[in-house]
């Protein structure tokens, strides 16, 4: 479960089942556009004399065409290789040299750069920032050493990694049409076959202020953060940006199935359902919420329904997790992956998770699971506010998938209101063989031996 | 950007200048309570609180043949205990625990064993909490059942390990490192295979007492109430018991002809891993601060390090490789390390080496010492914005005997750092001739 999505308000505090403290105002938060069609929303957090500042563009792996699929997190890669007034390297030697930790990640459905700086250093790492927006300039021999990089992290990542393979496979099976198909750091051979061209074509594409979202949070003043914001991100030009097809997956019609043969000593098992997600605008659909919490009635303590019966009654599997995120561009998956405990077969673990969900379609859920559930939602979002850089995700990636940071209020007091008939409801209505497809990680001896081991 | 390269020298003597709303938040010492020491951080913004207690009780305490013991001693603990009001089996403890909207975490390394509570900071909820992690901690179970259902999980996670390489990799160069010390020994499936309930039982009564333990506090409760936690957190821990050997020290690796310190192991995967490291020095040693800051140039700093950019940026040869100092209590040790895809394996250690050979010989360029310095001094705050970091920094003090102004004077230390003082320590600890050198995948 995504616990990032939501945080406490005043308002529920008079309804949740336990008196909480203080939760974050929204008048701690802030939102402005600059002209160019920039968004930034600014946090105020005066814990500590410290700040994060993520610069969020909406183009990730989803946007890829075939044949150049990893394009997005390659271009991440070279972001940090220069621009006109930035050489190579400086970038990361600059923010450095301010104690700034930085970094920067891409999902299916996002780009994101940060950094996190004491207060005073901001306006240095914005300027940095909005300079690699519109000017970085790569040449093709730093182009060529790091696609070399970029083919070693996958190397690290996925093909020597059976999980990874598995979750590739899978996503690869689940999904015909949808972009969600390729993995986010691309298949190989696209990898070996990409360009210097087409990381610059993905730059010119997407990367633009009004494709932008400027988030910061920490020690600051937001009047102060917009003058600094509009100086240098403010100098960025607007430009038109590609059409995005909508690639709507078509209905899956009955089960689907593949299995991945890998380096492993068990099997593994992934099972998903093609579920539904929020939309932007229709915050009040139950049925997304009540996945959410499904979610933690399955798995959401060391006491939860699959982790009680499968792992610790039945030992059947190893271990168990169960995964779904409410919010996200593309499409949904209600996922339940597994290990083999030693000498149990696919069969019996996959015939025990269906046992499982059986019981819990015919007979629902407890009150008490729930409430439990709702507890941990509610105590997660005071924990959450220990990290200035946790909110800084929480806004960027809500934003990212197309709904408000004034949403999150609005759907955790929904997340509340959510009764144990209807998420019998949801595992009823969709946890049903014709949205499912099933991955197995068939385990292959690996040739090595550490007897063999010379000196 | 010449505007941006000039600011580095402002920032570096414009440091230290924290203004009084955020002064570092001095650690409280409180009162002893059963054997144990106890701090305090008071954090009032949040309505929460961390409280962590360290028992010297780690790995480097497994008997020969069981290793895998002191995890299993502290893993189970929160599955099944006898409390105030009687016992409480797994499923009671992990209801109460998701009811609260606390967690309970326990974890294990070399040297200790750590229980760490989060909870909200409301009297109700956090005694209740305390409570629960009061029986845990004092009066585990260790149920023969439960304790025959985590071996089997624990020997069918170990199996699947050893297919991986990092795993593989690590464990071959603990094996190295650390020679005749207990942590040379990583627990297997056969070694886990011989614990028992008893085992567990003997080993929690033997190293759980207040005398081996430290708790640390941070978050929103005043002194009465920190000393109040204390207290029902220890009040059923023996204070004391049987004396327990000392562990000798770890000795520094011993200068070794290279067939002796280098192991290939032949393994499948699409890249080689490489490790590299010998045994180095205390977290209260005084060349401390020198070998963060060299570390720092050398294959600490990120990006910006000499590894990364000999290895990553000029070759492209690998995704990630840095290197580390890993002090503790007990001599730590030294450890770099990269992977490569297989046919590149003997360019990569090569580069490895000779980037490690040459600041060891020669130590850092005065624009080196420089950007470090600048770099750790300005970071600091980045070390101690929140609960978490602050709980890990008075834990670490606390488990180090460091003195409690540690944190107020941390900057201070790291600019007092020379170059000649970067330099002697590095040669001081640091030999080629005495690393140890793990290769696994490559074909030679």
């Amino acid at each position: 479960m995504r616990s990032n999505l939501l945080r406490i308000t005043f308002l529920l505090f008079a309804c949740a089942p336990l008196s909480w403290a203080a939760g974050a105002d929204s008048a701690d938060t802030h939102e402005y556009r600059l002209s160019n069609g920039l968004k930034l929303i600014v946090r105020e957090d005066h814990r500590a004399p410290t700040v994060a500042h993520m610069v969020w563009y909406r183009a990730g792996s989803m946007d890829e065409v075939n044949g150049k699929t990893g394009v997005a997190h390659v271009l991440e890669h070279m972001m940090f290789k220069g621009t006109e007034k930035v050489k190579t390297g400086e970038f990361s030697r600059l923010v450095a040299a301010v104690g700034g930790r930085e970094n920067a990640f891409t999902s299916r459905d996002y780009t994101a750069y940060f950094q996190q700086v004491e207060k005073s250093k901001l306006d240095t790492v914005i300027q940095l920032e909005a300079d690699r927006m519109s000017n970085l300039n790569f040449d093709d021999a730093e182009f060529l050493k790091e696609i070399q990089v970029v083919m070693e992290e996958r190397r690290l990542r996925t093909e020597d990694n059976p999980s990874s393979l598995l979750n590739e496979a899978f996503m690869a099976t689940a999904y015909m049409s949808s972009p969600y198909r390729h993995p986010v750091v691309g298949w190989m051979n696209d990898l070996q076959n990409m360009k210097a061209a087409d990381a610059r074509d993905w730059y010119r594409n997407w990367y633009a202020p009004n494709n932008a979202t400027v988030v910061i949070s920490g020690d600051v003043d937001p009047k102060q953060v917009l003058q600094t914001v509009e100086k240098y991100y403010g100098a960025v030009d607007a430009h038109e940006l590609p059409v995005r097809k909508p690639q709507i997956e078509p209905p899956q019609k009955g089960i689907k199935q593949i299995q991945v043969k890998a380096p492993a000593d068990n099997a593994q098992l992934t099972m998903g359902w093609k579920v539904p997600k929020l939309e932007p605008g229709k915050l009040d659909d139950v049925e997304p919420y009540a996945l959410e919490l499904l979610t933690g009635v399955l798995d959401g303590y060391d006491n939860a329904r699959l982790n009680r019966t499968l792992v610790k009654q039945e030992k059947v599997v190893n271990d168990v997790g169960v995964g779904y995120d409410m919010i996200s561009r593309g499409p949904e998956l209600f996922l339940i992956s597994t290990t083999m405990a030693k000498g149990k077969t696919v069969a019996q673990a996959q015939a025990s998770i269906r046992k499982a969900l059986e019981e819990l379609k015919q007979k629902g859920i407890l009150e008490s699971e729930l409430k439990r559930i709702k507890v941990r939602i509610l105590s997660d979002q005071i924990y959450k506010r220990d990290s200035i850089f946790g909110q800084a995700m929480e806004i960027g990636s809500t934003e990212m998938a197309g709904f408000s940071w004034k949403d999150i209020d609005y759907m955790l007091q929904k997340m509340q209101t959510i009764t144990p008939e209807q998420v019998q409801s949801v595992a009823k209505k969709y946890l049903i063989d014709e949205g499912l497809t099933i991955a197995t990680l068939d385990p292959q001896a690996r040739q090595s031996d550490a007897s063999k081991e010379s000196k | 950007m010449p505007a941006l390269r000039n600011a580095l020298r402002i920032f570096l003597l414009s440091f230290g200048v924290f203004n009084s709303a955020h002064a570092i938040l001095p650690i409280e010492k409180l009162d002893s309570y059963n054997g144990a020491k106890a701090y305090l951080v008071q954090t009032k913004t949040l309505p929460m609180v961390d409280i962590e207690i360290s028992i010297d009780a780690g790995d480097r305490y497994d008997p020969i043949g069981k290793s895998g013991l002191a995890d299993m001693t502290a893993a189970l603990m929160n599955y099944g205990a006898r409390g105030s009001e009687g016992a409480l089996n797994e499923a009671q403890i992990a209801d109460e625990i998701a009811d609260l909207g606390a967690t309970i975490g326990l974890s294990v390394g070399g040297e200790r064993a750590t229980l760490r509570i989060r909870s909200l900071s409301r009297k109700d909820l956090r005694d209740r909490a305390v409570k629960l992690a009061a029986a845990m901690l004092s009066a585990p179970a260790y149920d023969p059942k439960i304790v025959e259902r985590e071996k089997q999980r624990t020997i069918t996670n170990l199996l699947e390990a050893e297919t991986k390489p990092e795993y593989v990799l690590e464990r071959r160069f603990k094996k190295s490192v650390y020679g005749d010390y207990p942590l040379a020994y990583s627990p297997s499936a056969k070694s886990i295979a011989t614990v028992n309930a008893v085992d567990l039982k003997q080993f929690h009564k033997q190293f759980y007492r207040g005398d081996r333990m430290i708790v640390s506090i941070v978050g929103d409760v005043d002194r009465v109430q920190a000393n109040e936690i204390v207290r029902t957190l220890l009040q059923k821990v023996p204070e004391a018991g049987p004396a327990i050997a000392k562990i000798p020290g770890l000795p520094r690796s011993a200068v070794e002809p290279l067939a002796q310190r280098e192991v290939q192991i032949p393994f499948d995967s699409q890249q080689a891993h490489i490790a590299m490291g010998m045994t180095a020095v205390t977290r209260s040693n005084p060349d401390y601060f020198p070998l963060l800051v060299g570390n720092y140039i050398l294959g600490g700093g990120g990006f910006v390090s000499r590894l990364m950019a000999e290895v990553r940026e000029k070759r492209g040869l690998a995704y990630s490789v840095s290197s580390y100092f890993a002090p503790g209590k007990d001599a730590g040790i030294f450890q770099a390390g990269l992977q490569t895809k297989n046919d590149q394996a003997a360019l990569a250690l090569e580069v490895m080496s000779s980037t490690i050979a040459k600041f060891i010989a020669d130590g850092p360029t005065p624009s080196e010492l420089i950007a470090a310095k600048s770099n750790l001094m300005n970071g600091y705050p980045l070390r101690i914005d929140n609960n978490r970091k602050l709980l890990d920094n008075v834990s670490s003090i606390a488990w180090n005997d460091l003195p409690l102004d540690t944190m107020d004077i941390w900057t201070k230390q790291v600019e007092a750092v020379s170059l000649e003082q970067v330099t002697n320590a590095f040669q001081k600890y640091l030999a080629m001739d005495r690393m140890r050198i793990v290769v696994l995948g490559a074909k030679r």
